[in-house]
């Protein structure tokens, strides 16, 4: 059967034809609809396919399952794996019965993440093996490939996917007539395996793991490379690529007719040590994958070139025009760049990523920064949505999930004289906010903590979350008293000057707290259909000229996207972006330009 | 047959939609195609850009200097994905006028057009799909292969769009 799949809709249905019945993992771009997707495919079947509060904790749920016996699965973004990494590290000495697939998405050129790495570094850092696909259409083949070895070899296997695979479109052709084969799991005591523990029980682990990945290295020599080894023509050079950077080679040496042998690297870890043997065949071998040297460092020898020897570049996602430059540096190619611009861009405007029309966060940070001035505070924030709180220099340090936290914790030691006045979001709290919370309460921390509670995982899609998934049982006000601090909770008003106010208090109240002050902000999502409407009152704003004196207050601390300067140089609010929130009307302006539209 | 396609918009304006559109159109065909979409940490109102690769690609992403067709939902937008066009290459762009540049520049502006009650602003990514309809020569999809992926992907919006589409069409003449 044939359908036009992304990527990531393409590794669900590899998920579900690997009769996969576990699946957890966190969202986070480009990996997020890898779950949704599952989801919808199985929503009538026996499967269990659920957000976790983290990818930890998401990996060990499904690996438990892997080894009661069941196929199971976790899926997360490259960072994401830094979180889950512990388990990971330990896993791979473990193993699985049921398979357990490792499904992370890499995104080179840092399209939305604080990181590049590849985590085909984590595979091998583990020493598991991993499948690093092309197009959709073998992330299909290679999830269910990655089940097949996972289950053949007893170990976790990573199925890791980038930004251009998981997030493109093709026809992919996937298996007519599967029967999703029913039954349960049943845990078999080992205690010797499941309990290994140092150091005699992980040391003999240690010599089979070395065992295992020199049965998976003649595996992937048999079943993956030796076919396409024989398809090469003996050209005087050879390319080694994998990934994505196969399919831009691929169309390189296409388009510029060159002959010269091209070798795809399907599981770039473990590499069989025949493949220094054809290394020696050729004058000289470039490697060409994003986004480490992996394939490189695995096969290093006088003649191969790359990343390591400053042919191929290291940062930044890889294009043929990228491709085409490491050829000409090694000589295997000489003539034009034809990937080079025809027409330059001289003055682009460039659209920044900015927080929705309507969005409450941009009210808390205006209110923070009118309550707790900029000269004398700081302001640690964390991973979300509310990361674009940015752009009204309401933060000033972006680590990683939670740091916000843990980073206002040790401001508040080395800098006494500023008031610490962090923000998180509500899944981000839930994710890795509570441990660094603690911490703070029973080492008599002093700042504040704003939790941005819109009660959804905004930035990468709005997935549910644990509060409000369980309808409070589980809440944010009851988990950070429980955590021991002292907690005030706002509720949302589209007026600025009732959010200032209840800085004030905050303020106030702060003054006389011998810890942590956390604040739980009551808001939402404009782009959360259930729960928007009943917080927009639909009053639209427009702007009365004569009022405006230019003064930039409102598209430098509040920048609203509507809001523009026009040709007679006063501001103008878009009406196809305005959606109609009122706070603008309710006290941005200094001098009150802002105004209802129908009282105009 | 190969035939490459950048769409620039911002968020909100339905580029991700005519990405659709054109995938049914090609699976309709029978080509092979790949496609990917450029948006960044943007929700609302950034820059969206869609890149299509109709025929026998291994790669979604459309290199400099590399795509047919760039359709700008958005003058700025299309300025900054200039540099995919080829030269010679066709350009349909929502704007009063274009930079003359080496390459079939079409400026239509639409969202004049759309002020005007010509049509719904929010179907502007229709409206420009058909004007790169009629006035692009190599345009690898028919007006019906067209109207008949948009009846498939939104059959509840299809009588609207494809009376935007005939609007454009005829627009795209003059």
């Amino acid at each position: 059967m044939k359908l036009t799949l992304m990527g990531n809709e393409a590794i669900a249905y590899g998920l579900l034809h690997s009769n996969t019945k576990m699946l957890s993992g966190y969202p986070g771009t480009p990996s997020s609809e890898i779950l949704t997707t599952f989801q919808k495919l199985t929503k009538d079947l026996p499967v269990y396919a659920q957000w976790a509060t983290n990818e930890k904790v998401g990996f060990e749920v499904a690996y438990a399952g892997a080894i009661a016996g069941v196929n199971a699965a976790a899926t997360m973004k490259q960072v994401g794996l830094n979180v889950a990494s512990d388990a990971l590290m330990s896993a791979s000495f473990i193993g699985n019965l049921g398979s357990f697939v490792l499904i992370v998405a890499d995104d080179p050129g840092f399209n939305s993440s604080q990181t590049e790495q590849d985590s085909r570094e984590f595979a091998r850092f583990a020493r598991i093996p991993v499948l690093d696909p092309t197009t959709p259409q073998e992330a299909y083949d290679f999830t269910k490939l990655a089940s097949k070895i996972s289950e053949l070899f007893e170990t976790p296997v990573m199925l890791r996917s980038v930004m251009r695979v998981s997030h493109s479109r093709e026809i992919v052709e996937i298996e007519d007539n599967f029967e999703f084969k029913e039954g349960e799991g049943e845990f078999k005591r080992d205690i010797k395996r499941w309990a290994a523990v140092p150091r005699a029980g992980r040391l003999s682990q240690a010599y089979e793991q070395l065992q295992r990945l020199e049965k998976i290295k003649e595996y992937n020599y048999k079943e993956l490379i030796a076919p396409k080894i024989k398809e090469l023509k003996n050209t005087e050079n050879l390319i080694i690529s994998s990934g994505t950077a196969y399919g831009y080679v691929k169309e390189v040496l296409q388009e510029l007719d060159l002959n010269i042998d091209l070798l795809k690297i399907d599981m770039p870890y473990p590499l069989p040590s025949n493949l220094n043997e054809l290394v020696k065949n050729y004058k000289k071998v470039l490697v060409i994958e994003e986004t480490y040297p992996v394939i490189e460092e695995e096969i290093r020898s006088e003649n191969v070139y790359g990343k390591m020897s400053n042919h191929v570049h290291s940062v930044d996602e890889m294009n043929k025009e990228r491709v085409v430059e490491a050829l000409l540096k090694i000589g295997f190619y000489e003539g034009e760049n034809i990937y080079k611009p025809v027409f330059s861009v001289s003055n682009p405007k460039t659209r920044k990523p900015n927080l929705c029309p309507g969005c409450p966060h941009r009210d808390i940070y205006f209110a923070i920064k009118k309550v707790f001035r900029p000269k004398k505070s700081i302001y640690p924030s964390d991973i979300g949505c509310y990361t674009l709180g940015i752009n009204l220099e309401g933060i000033d340090t972006v680590l990683c999930m939670g740091a916000s936290v843990s980073m206002a914790h040790g401001f508040s030691i080395a800098d006494k004289n500023k008031t610490v006045i962090a923000t998180i979001g509500d899944s981000t709290f839930f994710h890795s906010g509570t441990a660094p919370l603690i911490n703070a309460v029973y080492q008599k921390a002093k700042f504040i903590l704003v939790i941005l509670d819109n009660s959804t995982t905004a930035m990468t899609g709005r997935q549910t979350t644990p509060q409000r998934e369980t309808k409070g049982e589980v809440d944010l006000k009851k988990v950070a008293e429980g955590c021991g601090a002292e907690v005030m909770e706002y509720f949302y008003k589209p007026d600025i000057n009732e959010t200032i106010n209840f800085f004030k208090e905050v303020k106030k109240r702060y003054e006389n707290t011998k810890g942590p002050l956390v604040v739980v902000s009551r808001q939402y999502c404009v782009l959360d259909k259930e729960r928007a409407k009943e917080f927009i009152p639909g009053i639209f704003a427009t702007v009365d000229e004569e009022k405006c004196v230019a003064c930039d207050v409102c598209t430098t601390q509040y920048v609203c996207p509507p809001m523009h300067y026009n040709e007679k140089g006063k501001i103008e609010i878009d009406p196809l972006l305005c959606v109609g929130c009122s706070v603008c009307i309710s006290g941005i302006c200094p001098t009150d330009a802002f105004i209802p539209k129908d009282e105009k | 047959m190969k035939y490459q396609i950048v769409i620039a918009g911002f968020g909100g304006q339905g580029v991700v939609f005519l990405v659709k559109v054109l995938s049914v159109c090609a699976s309709k065909k029978g080509y092979k195609f790949l496609g990917t979409e450029n948006h960044g940490m943007s929700q609302r109102g950034g820059s969206v850009s869609s890149h299509i690769k109709i025929g026998d690609f291994y790669n979604p992403l459309i290199d400099y200097a590399q795509a047919d067709l760039l359709i700008g939902l958005d003058k700025d937008e299309a300025v900054l994905n200039l540099p995919y066009l080829k030269k010679g290459g066709d350009i349909v762009v929502n704007a009063d006028e274009f930079e003359d540049i080496d390459a079939n520049v079409f400026a239509i502006d639409a969202n004049k057009l759309a002020q005007n009650g010509v049509f719904d602003a929010k179907g502007l990514n229709v409206f420009m799909l058909g004007i790169a309809l009629a006035r692009v020569k190599n345009f690898p999809f028919s007006i019906d292969e067209v109207k008949e992926a948009i009846g498939e992907i939104n059959p509840k919006f299809a009588p609207a769009n494809f009376e935007i589409l005939q609007k454009a069409l005829e627009y795209g003449k003059n």
